[in-house]
């Protein structure tokens, strides 16, 4: 059933004119990142939403929650202690009606919501939650189920009186609240928790607190959930504080990205994932919607150095390449409106972002003399080289992102101009198998979760980043995590920024996280600071 | 014919166990162990975990121990552990196995149907033009890639008339589109190879002294011609069904379908190695079992196989 054309006019026109008509919006957990409009009007009861995600996926136990296929359908299904309202910037209560912390940050105790129930009758309680924190922390031994990277200065916890758990960490961790807001540290109920390793990855058999339930599931196709009518404990100050407006959630998976445009716009499906920035605007001029959820809960699309070849051992080269970069012609020949420019490794809503983007101005000038300065002398071909070596270096990328490939193909012409040559192996899983642990491959370009602040990311020896530990960065990270009061913790975290973009330029910035999603006309939908579309409070009209 | 069969399916078998091996040892050329490898993709996995999980999957045995185990799991059906879902291999691929039967089966009797329709038509039709218009469609199937194809009757039948699903809704639609496109590209070498094979056929002098009989073309085509071409089509046909799997992996993830095409696919992407050891081994077997299949009914076509030298079969059928 489509709307009339009329209609669908005004609303690609309003769209296009980037006016938004969300009168239903405004409330706390309303992402503000919801770019086309929104037809006005009060909710309706009811309906089932069809949405379809990227690819399949089997393992849906909650540590494992850090690709959006899972996050995505988690979210809606378990509850955390806390949520991040990225409109206000600030952490408030869900599970957890207060959080109070010692000075040193080494403890923090939780106030748990009276009245919550798992959807099998268990009451969560304090308890309830201290299974699930030890999980986290610890990891389930019997189940091979690791602990929660975000969760790594985890020691203990303890029930006490009034509903209460209280933590104790190993070290100091000012980043702890705001890891109990990822879906990663979703609440399960604890006869989940004590199911094997294909139980609890199975997601008939997750049982969560969340607005919806598993329902039933074709594996590799389909995943149905109903709604939970005594749901009435969404996070503080969320759009809809009850029970869904939808009676039923259907998950499909579109894996061809060339047929997400045509689903949202036929209603085949009420919400699509991954859409191209070819497709944004074909979708709006049909009728469709396209909302950009911005990943605030994640570092920007980067490509951070790995130093191992030698290549970019100096930290002027990497400084060359940074402004070497020309992030706006990215923009307007790559991305679309739905992207922003990066001035930092934080998404420009993040707590704590510094702008940098007067540093990371394109200046293919500064580039050519920050190489000279490191010896790099153009050679016969354009390429530069040193002692005999020419300055070329790889990146390698997974195909999630959609844009990322052509992304790269642009920036290989920038460099060229510079005399650097870029092999583009991006979005190539193949040889990305190899690439990931790989330190001669100079550039791994992705974009991270970050709950646990930026130390997770780039501190381990191990990390995915870049497969090397920096002592100065982790000094840095310790006295982040061991801040005391938010002036100092925001302060080190400008720091942070500007030692790994700007001093040692260890990761090269590109955009904003942002995920693109196509949706029919009669489609109302907020998103997460995660990107994660909140089901909860969806609903549609005209059907 | 016993000491035939025999042979047969032992090489079979020694075909199934060098595959097995060859996969083993592929997996032990990896920069690493499975399960490091699988928890690489993660953000930074913790060693005592890593360690705690090769001990729980077995891969810090001996290698040979670990060669041993496996093969001798394999015989009992097991072919381990998925490491992304935890759940047995043998469960992960019987839960979608069914779809692809479905749509591969579906599609090689169909392939097998046109093809002998196409070649029945070409050789039978009456105006040259006909004819010629009829040998070049083999050619035009085989050029059109499976996924273009599948993508544009899907834009066409579901997004711009929405007569179908984008998805396997269970619809007659959504079944035989995806089914068409996988046979039509399927089609085209028997097709190519049985034609070929008829044109000799028909140029043997016992073809004429029918013709001078009396006998009708149809006649001859169908009782003798065909019979007669029929071993060449055979064979290429037990060798089509390696295409078949890989088209599966594009209809399937074009059609949204479950099946093996998308599993491989997400075995792949998230690292889960004993998964696609698991699926490298069961298409393998499937191969080998076809072509087995293919070479026992070999016989019932061409009786003089029995006779002649076992290993010139295909050259005779060629």
């Amino acid at each position: 059933m489509r709307p009339p054309r009329l209609a669908l006019k005004a609303t690609a026109l309003l769209a296009a004119l980037g006016l938004s008509l969300t009168a239903c919006g405004g409330s706390g957990a309303a992402s503000p990142n919801t770019e086309a409009a929104q037809p006005a009007g009060d909710p309706v009861q009811g309906g089932t939403l069809t949405y379809a995600e990227v690819t399949p996926i089997d393992n849906w136990q909650t540590q494992a929650a850090r690709f959006y296929e899972k996050a995505n359908v988690l979210n809606s299904v378990l509850d955390r202690l806390t949520y991040f309202d990225a409109e206000q910037g600030k952490l408030v209560g869900w599970i957890a009606s207060d959080f109070t912390s010692n000075e040193a940050k080494t403890q923090y105790t939780f106030t748990i919501r009276d009245g919550v129930t798992f959807s099998n009758g268990t009451v969560l309680d304090a308890k309830a939650v201290k299974a699930n924190l030890d999980a986290l922390g610890l990891g389930i031994k019997d189940a091979q189920i690791q602990p929660n990277v975000d969760f790594s200065a985890y020691k203990s916890s303890k029930v006490l009186d009034g509903n209460k758990v209280q933590v104790t960490l190993k070290r100091p961790d000012a980043n702890f609240l705001r890891a109990t807001s990822s879906v990663t540290a979703g609440l399960v109920a604890p006869e989940t928790l004590k199911l094997d390793n294909a139980g609890q990855s199975a997601i008939s058999k997750i049982v969560g607190s969340g607005p919806f339930v598993f329902a039933s599931e074709k594996p590799d196709e389909e995943v149905v959930f109903s709604a939970r009518d005594d749901y009435a404990w969404a996070p503080q100050g969320a759009q809809n504080p009850g029970a869904p407006y939808l009676d039923e959630l259907v998950i499909k998976y579109l894996p061809e990205v060339a047929h997400r445009a045509g689903a949202a716009q036929s209603g085949q499906v009420d919400l699509v994932r991954g859409l191209q920035p070819v497709d944004e605007q074909v979708l709006k001029s049909g009728g469709g919607q396209v909302f950009a959820a911005q990943g605030v809960d994640l570092t920007t699309n980067n490509a951070s150095v790995r130093i191992g070849s030698g290549q970019l051992a100096d930290a002027k080269v990497r400084q060359a390449l940074q402004v070497g970069m020309d992030r706006q012609a990215l923009k307007d020949t790559v991305l679309s409106d739905s992207y922003v420019i990066s001035a930092s490794i934080l998404n420009h809503k993040t707590p704590g972002f510094v702008d940098f983007s007067a540093e990371l101005a394109y200046d293919p000038a500064r580039s050519k003399e920050l190489l000279d300065e490191a010896g790099w002398v153009p050679g016969p071909d354009g390429i530069r080289q040193k002692d005999g070596k020419k300055l070329e270096v790889t990146v390698a990328s997974s195909n999630n992102s959609v844009v990322i490939k052509p992304a790269f193909e642009l920036i290989e012409q920038q460099w060229r101009e510079i005399g650097v040559k870029l092999v583009n192996r991006a979005a190539d899983n193949t040889f990305l198998t190899s690439a990931l642990v790989d330190d001669q491959v100079e550039f791994f370009g992705t974009r991270q979760f970050a709950y646990g602040g930026l130390g997770p990311v780039f501190g381990p020896a191990n990390n995915t980043q870049t497969l090397n530990a920096d002592e100065e960065l982790n000094d840095l990270f310790t006295r982040e995590q061991a801040a005391t009061t938010e002036q100092e913790h925001l302060k080190l975290i400008g720091e942070e920024q500007r030692a790994l973009v700007l001093d040692k330029a260890l990761t090269l910035v590109l955009w904003d996280e942002v995920q693109v999603y196509g949706a029919h006309s009669g489609t109302h939908v907020d998103f997460t600071s995660g990107t994660a579309p909140i089901f909860q409070g969806a609903w549609k009209s005209g059907k | 014919m016993g000491g035939y069969i025999a042979k047969r399916v032992g090489q079979a078998l020694l075909v199934i166990w060098l595959a097995y091996t060859a996969v083993f040892l592929a997996v032990q050329a990896l920069p690493n162990d499975p399960v490091t490898i699988f928890l690489s993709t993660d953000a930074a996995a913790d060693p005592a975990t890593i360690a705690q999980l090769k001990a729980h999957y077995g891969y810090d045995q001996p290698l040979i121990t670990q060669y041993l185990g496996q093969l001798g799991a394999l015989l009992r059906g097991d072919l381990g552990y998925s490491l992304s879902s935890g759940a047995p291999v043998a469960a992960r691929i019987g839960e979608v196995i069914g779809s692809t039967l479905v749509l591969a089966g579906s599609a090689f009797v169909l392939a097998v149907l046109l093809a002998v329709a196409l070649v029945a038509a070409a050789t039978l039709a009456r105006g040259e033009r006909l004819r010629r218009a009829l040998l070049n469609l083999p050619p035009l199937f085989i050029s059109i890639p499976v996924f273009w194809l599948g993508l544009v009757l899907l834009q066409l039948l579901a997004v711009q008339l929405g007569v179908m699903s984008l998805f396997p809704d269970g619809s007659a639609l959504s079944l035989l589109v995806p089914i068409l496109v996988l046979a039509l590209h399927l089609s085209a070498p028997i097709a190519q190879v049985l034609l070929k094979s008829v044109q000799q056929v028909s140029a043997q002098p016992f073809v004429d002294v029918l013709r001078a009989k009396g006998a009708g073309e149809s006649w001859i085509f169908y009782r003798h011609t065909l019979k007669n071409a029929a071993p060449a089509a055979l064979s290429i046909a037990g060798i089509t069904i390696g295409t078949l799997l890989a088209g599966s992996v594009i209809t399937e993830t074009v059609f949204a379908r479950a099946g093996l095409g998308q599993l491989v696919l997400q075995a792949v992407t998230v690292q889960d190695i004993p998964l696609v050891q698991g699926l490298v081994l069961l298409t393998a077997a499937t191969f080998t079992v076809v072509n087995l299949l293919v070479d026992l009914i070999h016989p019932q076509l061409d009786p003089r196989i029995i006779t002649a030298h076992a290993g010139s079969a295909r050259a005779l059928a060629a």
